[in-house]
């Protein structure tokens, strides 16, 4: 029994049901300032317990092997400066005037809500159960992307809540194709949900089945995932979302999306062996790619730009995870990086957003004069998003494009070509927004904001950073199992 | 007790009236009318899961059956019945698809079910595997109800039916999934309709419509 486990899934729920009761903006806060300290010590714990051992688990609820852990990781840091920052934000908004006392708790509790669903999504050992959660997610996170509530918000909220419920749907569907031909294995029983059985008889589930149900899973929850051709919700919603929301959007939904979509591969691999889900993975990754990367050229908007790059990473990480064996490893890598990374990114265009109170691209200039850290934030989070050195994603995407060259030269020269293009692009627009002379003054943010966005961001780019060059020890043995759970001798596809 | 083929063939027949609801669903202009059809197809659901249920002697489904007389005949009509009174919306005029087209399109899809599951057919139980294409079927026109029409409601109707046909997968495919998943399942769809409700409230008051066509303003 892990009480760290217990604990790092509670901690969102009862700070949300706390913000919900309790109407002292004062209590809120506090509520909020202990779940990030929580979030990150318990995550922590955890990590590296499942690190070094067995699978922790808890009664017959959670459930956490090397891959929970490694989302738990993603989701305790971003979750924790994803709350500092959203307090910063929503101060601001405030003390301007621009919310109440009540939409103030409302952003919160939904917030916490939502992070809660996704920390029980990724810790329980049920395919089902699982389901909930991410349902449970996509339910919250549409409120989130609407509280705005102007025109353009709702038709964002709008356009997820239909794309993410037909999305979710059918994954539902390919989970019930799954537990259909487990059961017609284990027999009537919830055991035939569980990953542990079903990676245990995994070799003897029906192959047709199996197929059918991966295409179920890998459409349901691309579409999540806004994996190309599903992905047109997310830009917008990116977009309109509060930019606390934005963040937590791309570096923990679309992760908990990808963290599905793989636990069923790594069942239906057992099953049918790794080409059928790989040759899929990697053909929607380079669509994705493909498909952000030029977008990517045309954007005025900046946070639109940020949310582009989500779909080009989601899609580099899927040829990874489809690429198998190193690119398992790499895969795993690449979507921790991002996570830490698109966050900061958000993070700076958040505050250049309460400065400039405009999105437009092309009207920002001179950030890093203007506003050093939010600048610097975007400089680092560009730099690394494009796949420069000294940052991981460069690491996670040398070793792809060489797992890609030995298995198909074809998928990497593709994938090189389209990875220039998203790199130049991409590039251009932030050193053209950070340097050079700022032409607006805007409104500078007040101190407590100040500090608590510059705390959410120097937080994230010292992990990023510390992580950048080597693979701690002990997220090298997090990884190892990970790649362990995709078969030690996958063949590549 | 009840002879297996005779059951067989009465679950079935539950099935195939589901089916018929949808096309119903997608016939009908009036947008009360469509709510109406929609408690209708849930109420034969809930006959489905009981009879299934009666068959096989397992007791949760039964449950799983009243929660769905509960949520889905009574409480979510009567939701929608509310939004579709307060918007002061009665027919849907335009659509994406008009009725002919879209009723061939829904034949056409019913065969692509039945090819999808020929292959895992066979796997199933006896008493209830044929009833697995009939739930994909309607999963689909249930998707195709939310790409042919514009109103909101209807979108939603279009997203009840895709979840009733997952029931129903569910129930025959795998006597119904296990009860804490039959529970959270329940819950999630119920919060999802008062979703769609807020926002079908607040897209009127910002769009003055519920015509989902309206919502252009975001484009790259």
């Amino acid at each position: 029994m892990m009480w760290t486990l217990v604990l790092l899934v509670i901690a969102p729920i009862l700070a949300g049901l706390g913000t919900l009761l309790i109407h002292d903006r004062r209590v809120v806060v506090a509520l909020q300032y202990g779940q990030a300290v929580i979030l990150l010590a318990a995550g922590a714990h955890v990590v590296m317990e499942v690190g070094t051992g067995e699978p922790a688990t808890v009664g017959l609820l959670l459930y956490t092997d090397a891959l929970s852990a490694w989302l738990d990781l993603v989701l305790a840091v971003v979750g924790t400066t994803g709350t500092l920052f959203a307090l910063g934000y929503l101060d601001e908004q405030f003390d301007r005037g621009l919310i109440s006392l009540r939409r103030f708790r409302q952003f919160f509790y939904l917030f916490d809500l939502f992070l809660a669903a996704m920390l029980i999504a990724v810790n329980v050992g049920d395919v089902a159960l699982m389901w909930i959660a991410i349902e449970g997610s996509t339910l919250v996170a549409a409120l989130l992307i609407a509280f705005e509530r102007n025109k353009a918000a709702l038709e964002a909220g709008w356009k997820f809540m239909i794309l993410g419920s037909v999305g979710i749907a059918l994954a539902l569907f390919g989970t019930i194709i799954l537990y259909y031909t487990s059961e017609h294995v284990l027999g009537v029983t919830s055991d035939a949900l569980r990953w542990s059985e079903l990676y245990r008889i995994a070799g003897s589930l029906d192959p047709t089945a199996i197929k059918v149900a991966f295409v179920f899973v890998l459409i349901g929850y691309g579409t999540k995932a806004g994996v190309a051709p599903m992905h047109s919700w997310l830009p917008d919603a990116h977009t309109e979302a509060p930019t606390p929301v934005s963040a937590m959007l791309s570096a923990n939904m679309l992760t908990v999306a990808v963290y599905a979509i793989l636990r069923f591969k790594a069942v239906v691999d057992r099953t049918v062996g790794a080409a059928f889900t790989g040759n899929l993975m990697i053909g929607l990754g380079l669509l994705s790619v493909a498909i952000a990367a030029v977008l990517l050229l045309v954007q005025r908007d900046y946070k639109r730009l940020f949310a582009y790059s989500s779909i080009e990473h989601i899609g580099i990480a899927l040829i990874g995870f489809g690429i198998g064996g190193p690119g398992v490893f790499a895969g795993a890598w690449h979507l921790l990086n991002h996570a830490l990374a698109k966050s900061t990114a958000f993070y700076g265009a958040g505050w250049v957003l309460l400065r400039h109170e405009h999105k437009m691209l092309d009207r920002v200039t001179g950030l890093v004069r203007q506003m050093p850290l939010a600048g610097s934030a975007i400089v680092i989070a560009g730099v690394a998003l494009a796949g420069m050195p000294p940052f991981g994603l460069f690491a996670s995407e040398v070793l792809i494009t060489i797992g890609a060259y030995s298995a198909r030269p074809v998928v990497a020269y593709l994938f090189l070509s389209l990875l220039t293009l998203a790199f130049a692009t991409l590039l251009y627009h932030v050193f053209r927004m950070a340097l050079g002379e700022p032409t607006e003054a805007g409104r500078a943010v007040g101190a407590r904001t100040r500090v608590l966005l510059s705390a959410a961001i120097v937080i994230n780019v010292a992990a990023l950073s510390a992580i950048g060059l080597q693979v701690p020890s002990d997220l090298a043995s997090l990884l190892e199992a990970i790649t362990r759970l995709f078969g030690p001798q996958m063949v590549l596809p | 007790m009840v002879r297996p083929d005779i059951g067989s063939q009465m679950v079935d027949l539950c099935a195939a009236l589901l089916l018929v609801t949808c096309f119903a669903i997608v016939a009908q202009r009036r947008l009360s009318a469509c709510v109406d059809v929609f408690a209708l197809q849930s109420a034969f659901l809930a006959a489905t899961a009981a009879l299934v249920a009666f068959l096989t002697g397992i007791h949760h489904i039964y449950v799983a059956a009243a929660l769905t007389v509960a949520i889905k005949v009574i409480v979510i009509p009567r939701i929608l019945k509310k939004v579709i009174e307060r918007l002061n919306v009665t027919r849907e005029l335009v659509m994406n698809v008009n009725i002919p087209a879209g009723l061939l399109i829904c034949g056409a899809l019913v065969i692509l079910a039945f090819f999808i599951t020929q292959p895992i057919i066979p796997l199933g139980f006896l008493l209830t595997r044929d009833s697995l294409s009939i739930a994909l079927a309607i999963v689909m026109i249930g998707f195709f109800t939310m790409i042919a029409r514009k109103k909101a409601v209807t979108q939603v109707i279009g997203f009840l039916v895709m979840e009733n046909g997952l029931f129903l997968a569910a129930t025959v495919a795998a006597y119904g999934m296990p009860l804490i998943v039959e529970l959270g399942i329940f819950f999630d769809v119920l919060v999802a309709v008062l979703i769609i409700g807020i926002y079908t409230h607040r897209i009127q008051d910002a769009f003055d419509s519920v015509d989902t066509s309206k919502l252009t303003v975001l484009k790259d």
